[in-house]
């Protein structure tokens, strides 16, 4: 007999039953127990009861977690501002004036860099903006600088700059495929008005793109907020973000629930970030069906 | 088409923007010089001999291509089963559980490696190669769901109701039927894995215990200016090598798609 | 239309209920297909047809009921294991494949050997018109030769039942009027039962032996195309198949096998109690064809009854003329066919005619 709903349920649960019990195991229970761990007492290296929230109290009156928090923020809103609007042109350039059978060519250029090695990628940026780097001796042999730059060092505008560099192919391709469903006949349709082709794409490609531009802001942010190697490269480590702070806490001081309680408070700040971000999203996509 | 020389002009330049470091691999491995620095000096193959004399270099490579075959062998399989569950069949829990299998795209992955760090440490889980392989399927389990599942769906339903329908069994039609017609996305999701877990730092530095994993040595050896040459040779490796590979993987979709008269939309992801 | 009641029974359905969830898709199933028979489930999209096909295939279980086939209840049998086969609405034709290896897809248990089944191949090729298409990649054929590939792959099998899935629905006008002779030129030959699951009334009338028409996951009626057009069991019915006239009437007597009715415009009829289905509770009307209507010109005598009317509205459509007629307190619709007036002036609004009509053409809805 076909499957009549009850069994479809039971083969549908045993089919996905190995991915479910992996994640459950390797990635609910060390998440809950991350959860849990933040919420009790501890030294080094171990936890005890009572339960309690001071690991919260500590990092709301304590500056220093705040600092961390909000810088990462910041330096991962503005990678994020600084690919999309870079993106965007690009986008719109192989959706509107290369040819159809051309496109997934130059798709693929832009998207090479990417399957390459991250860490090489980020690590070339040290031989280019370190002390005495490529950069350094282009602008001392024109004569701008007498002294090596060493932009590397500069901390944070360093690493919006690698960060920006590694995660520009991911901005690039939601923006395309959300201007691909523009319908070409609507642009027609503005021009046709009398409308300049500025104030058509102002007033129509603009708003139609816009939830590509929403995808490709939370593929880029979401990522860079968490990002560990470009603050240990460059910026000489004095600049940590999220990920570097928690490894400090988690294993050199080994202060399990104060780490624990940190990155619970990251992972809501992501959280609430991204949802922003898909709220977002749900004006454009019901504004146009 | 309409000529749009300012946005071309950008374009190039935002693409030169893009390969401007990678490349920069070829011209310094190539490079007799031990600084990286113009004007170049002359041609030399030092740098890759040096590179390919490395021990640990060596043992590296292995480790990362153990790993990266293992975790894409079973992100691919897990990835079959989850997909093949959502696109095909209505369960409770259904959307709880993808949401799960989903959620390290939308998760720090410093996270997730802390979370798995702090329960194996409290379990005494000694770190090595395993634990790492356990910790990148993870994280690329749902980019083969996502490719799996667009595979499964765009599959006619009625494909599998036909074979059934002609005596065959539900493993026979899997076999005959759905494998084959879903195999460039199995390739696919394979290769994708594959890469990601190659290129993977976070957790082979976090989980793996120091063990060599090739991309924790290439982050340590840059620190070194000594060492950098080397490994712009092996960046230069690992650039064709991964050329190599999505060339491959992109002429499988194009068969793929060609086998069974579909239409080409669009390029690779 | 002849049909050989004596004919076994090769299906049967016995209070067959399906349930999605809430949403009740089959209220009630009840009816015998019979062996060799062209049979058509007609009614509108999401009336049950889809999914009463697909409960005889094995794809959909029953909530309640049964449905034998071939004499055995195939509530245990599975999909792979029933004596039926399935031609799909897309045709199911699998892309990875050469037109033969779909066409012997399901031969791969057969103990036959290798050159015997390659010749059942082309036999079953040869059979749909697809003779020397062996070797083609199936994703390179046309709509119709896909459903050819379709029909092939599931004959090759000997199945005593064919279904049907709306087969014509995806080609063109042309090729689906050609594909209906095939169709029925292929079912006179193998001999087995079709079974075609249509939305498209002519389609239906056209092609079937017998025809079950379906609303909201009931059987309004199951009768030959004749009867179904003939003689409706309701309304809903009626309209489904080609159009009816409406005309309000008055039951004024019932006796035995005769029933006395005044209908608004006609006057006094006498119909035969086999004109008046069974009983829906609603308001009375009578029905009439629009083609069993003829408007009589001047020097014409009706040969059984004739009404006066006004006419409203003219629609010429070269071999036919569609009149809509005024008769006394309601519109009906007329349809003259030219070939019956020869050289006949077409009528213009607003004339005088006699419109003259039929009784044993009535049919009574109340």
């Amino acid at each position: 007999m076909a499957a009549t709903p009850r069994s479809e349920a039971r083969t549908g649960l045993k089919l996905i039953s190995p991915t479910a019990i992996y994640v459950i195991l390797l990635l609910a229970v060390p998440l809950a127990t991350v959860l849990v761990f933040s919420v009790m007492m501890g030294g080094r290296a171990n936890v005890s009861f009572p339960v309690t929230l001071d690991n919260y109290a500590k990092l709301l009156s304590n500056w220093a977690y705040s600092y961390i928090l909000l810088k990462s923020l910041l330096v991962a809103l503005s990678v994020t501002a600084i690919t999309v609007v870079l993106a965007y042109p690009v986008a719109y350039f192989v959706s509107f004036h290369v040819r159809q059978e051309r496109k997934s060519l130059w798709l693929f250029l832009i998207t090479i860099p990417f399957w390459t090695s991250y860490i090489i990628r980020v690590s070339l940026w040290f031989v280019i903006i370190g002390r005495d780097g490529l950069l350094d001796q282009a602008l001392m042999s024109l004569g701008i600088l007498s002294e090596p730059l060493n932009f590397a060092s500069y901390g944070i505008p360093a690493i919006i700059l690698v960060l920006a560099h590694a995660y520009a192919p991911f901005a690039v391709l939601p923006i395309f495929v959300s201007l691909e469903k523009v319908d070409r006949s609507l642009l027609e349709a503005g021009q046709d008005l009398g409308e300049s082709r500025f104030i058509t794409f102002l007033r129509v490609t603009l708003p139609l793109s816009m939830p590509g531009v929403i995808a490709a802001s939370l593929i880029v942010f979401i990522p860079t907020v968490g990002d560990y190697v470009t603050p240990k490269l460059v910026g000489d480590g004095k600049q940590p973000l999220i990920a570097n702070f928690i490894e400090t806490q988690l294993l050199k001081l080994q202060d399990f629930p104060q780490g624990s309680a940190f990155a619970v408070v990251s992972m809501l700040m992501v959280a609430v970030v991204s949802v922003g971000f898909v709220l977002w999203n749900k004006r454009f996509i019901g504004g146009q069906k | 088409m309409k000529k749009a020389p300012i946005l071309k002009s950008y374009t190039l330049f935002y693409l030169l923007f893009l390969y401007a470091p990678i490349i920069l691999l070829p011209i310094f491995a190539f490079n007799s010089s031990k600084v990286v620095a113009f004007p170049l000096q002359g041609f030399t193959l030092d740098w890759f001999r040096e590179m390919f004399s490395d021990e640990n270099l060596g043992i590296a490579a292995k480790n990362s291509l153990i790993i990266a075959l293992s975790v894409a062998s079973i992100s691919t399989v897990l990835g079959i089963f989850a997909a093949r569950a959502s696109v095909r069949y209505r369960f409770p829990g259904k959307a709880p559980i993808m949401g799960l299998i989903m959620l390290p795209l939308v998760l720090p992955e410093m996270i997730i490696a802390m979370a798995l760090l702090v329960v194996l440490l409290s379990l005494g889980v000694p770190l090595s190669l395993f634990t790492v392989i356990i910790g990148q399927v993870l994280v690329t389990t749902p980019f083969a769901v996502a490719i799996l599942t667009s595979a499964f769906q765009s599959l006619d339903r009625s494909l599998e109701e036909a074979a059934m329908d002609l005596g065959e069994t539900a493993w026979g039609t899997f076999r005959l039927i759905v494998l084959p017609l879903v195999m460039p996305g199995i390739m696919a999701a394979f290769l994708i894995c594959f890469t990601i877990s190659f290129d993977e730092f976070i957790i082979s530095n976090f989980l793996g215990s120091g063990q060599p994993i090739l991309s924790v040595y290439i982050f340590g050896q840059f620190r070194f200016p000594a060492k950098v040459p080397s490994m712009l040779a092996l960046g230069t490796v690992l650039v064709c090598f991964s050329i190599i590979l999505l060339g491959f993987a992109e002429y499988m979709r194009r068969r793929g798609i060609a086998k069974t008269g579909g239409k080409d939309s669009g390029g690779f992801l | 239309m002849t049909t050989s009641d004596d004919r076994p029974t090769m299906i049967e359905f016995k209070d067959v209920h399906k349930y999605y969830g809430d949403y009740h898709a089959l209220r009630g199933i009840n009816g015998t297909i019979r062996a060799g028979e062209f049979f058509s489930l007609l009614g509108p999209s999401g009336c049950g047809k889809t999914t009463l096909l697909r409960t005889i295939a094995g794809f959909e279980g029953i909530s309640s009921g049964v449905i034998m086939i071939d004499g055995k209840d195939a509530a245990g049998i599975a999909a792979n294991a029933r004596p039926t086969n399935m031609v799909f609405q897309s045709y199911a034709i699998f892309p990875h494949m050469t037109v033969e290896e779909n066409v012997g897809f399901g031969l791969r248990k057969d103990p036959r050997s290798k050159e015997e089944k390659a010749k059942a191949v082309a036999e079953a090729l040869e059979m749909v018109g697809l003779k020397g298409f062996g070797k083609r990649a199936a994703h390179a054929l046309s709509g119709g030769q896909r459903q050819r590939v379709a029909l092939a792959r599931a004959l090759i099998l000997k199945p005593k039942v064919l279904l049907l899935d709306e087969p014509l629905s995806a080609l063109d006008k042309k090729m689906r009027e050609h594909m209906q002779v095939e169709l029925i030129k292929l079912q006179r030959q193998v001999g087995i039962t079709f079974i075609l699951v249509t939305h498209d009334q002519e389609e239906a009338l056209v092609m079937s032996d017998r025809i079950a028409v379906m609303f909201d996951g009931e059987i309004a009626q199951l009768d030959d195309p004749e009867t179904l057009y003939r003689r409706p069991a309701n309304k809903k019915v009626a309209n489904f198949i080609g159009t009816m006239n409406f005309i309000p009437a008055e039951i004024l007597s019932e006796t035995g096998d005769k029933v006395e009715i005044e209908a608004k415009g006609l006057g006094r009829v006498a119909l035969d109690i086999a004109q008046a289905p069974a009983p829906a509770g609603e308001a009375p009307v009578v029905g009439l064809r629009p083609e069993t209507l003829t408007l009589l010109y001047d020097d014409q005598k009706a040969s059984e009854r004739e009404t006066e009317g006004l006419i409203d509205e003219v629609i010429y459509l070269g071999d036919m003329t569609y009149y809509d007629v005024y008769l006394g307190g309601t519109d009906v619709e007329v349809r003259l066919s030219m070939r019956n007036v020869p050289g006949r002036p077409v009528l213009e609004v607003g004339a005088k005619v006699r419109v003259a009509w039929s009784p044993s053409a009535l049919v009574l809805f109340r």
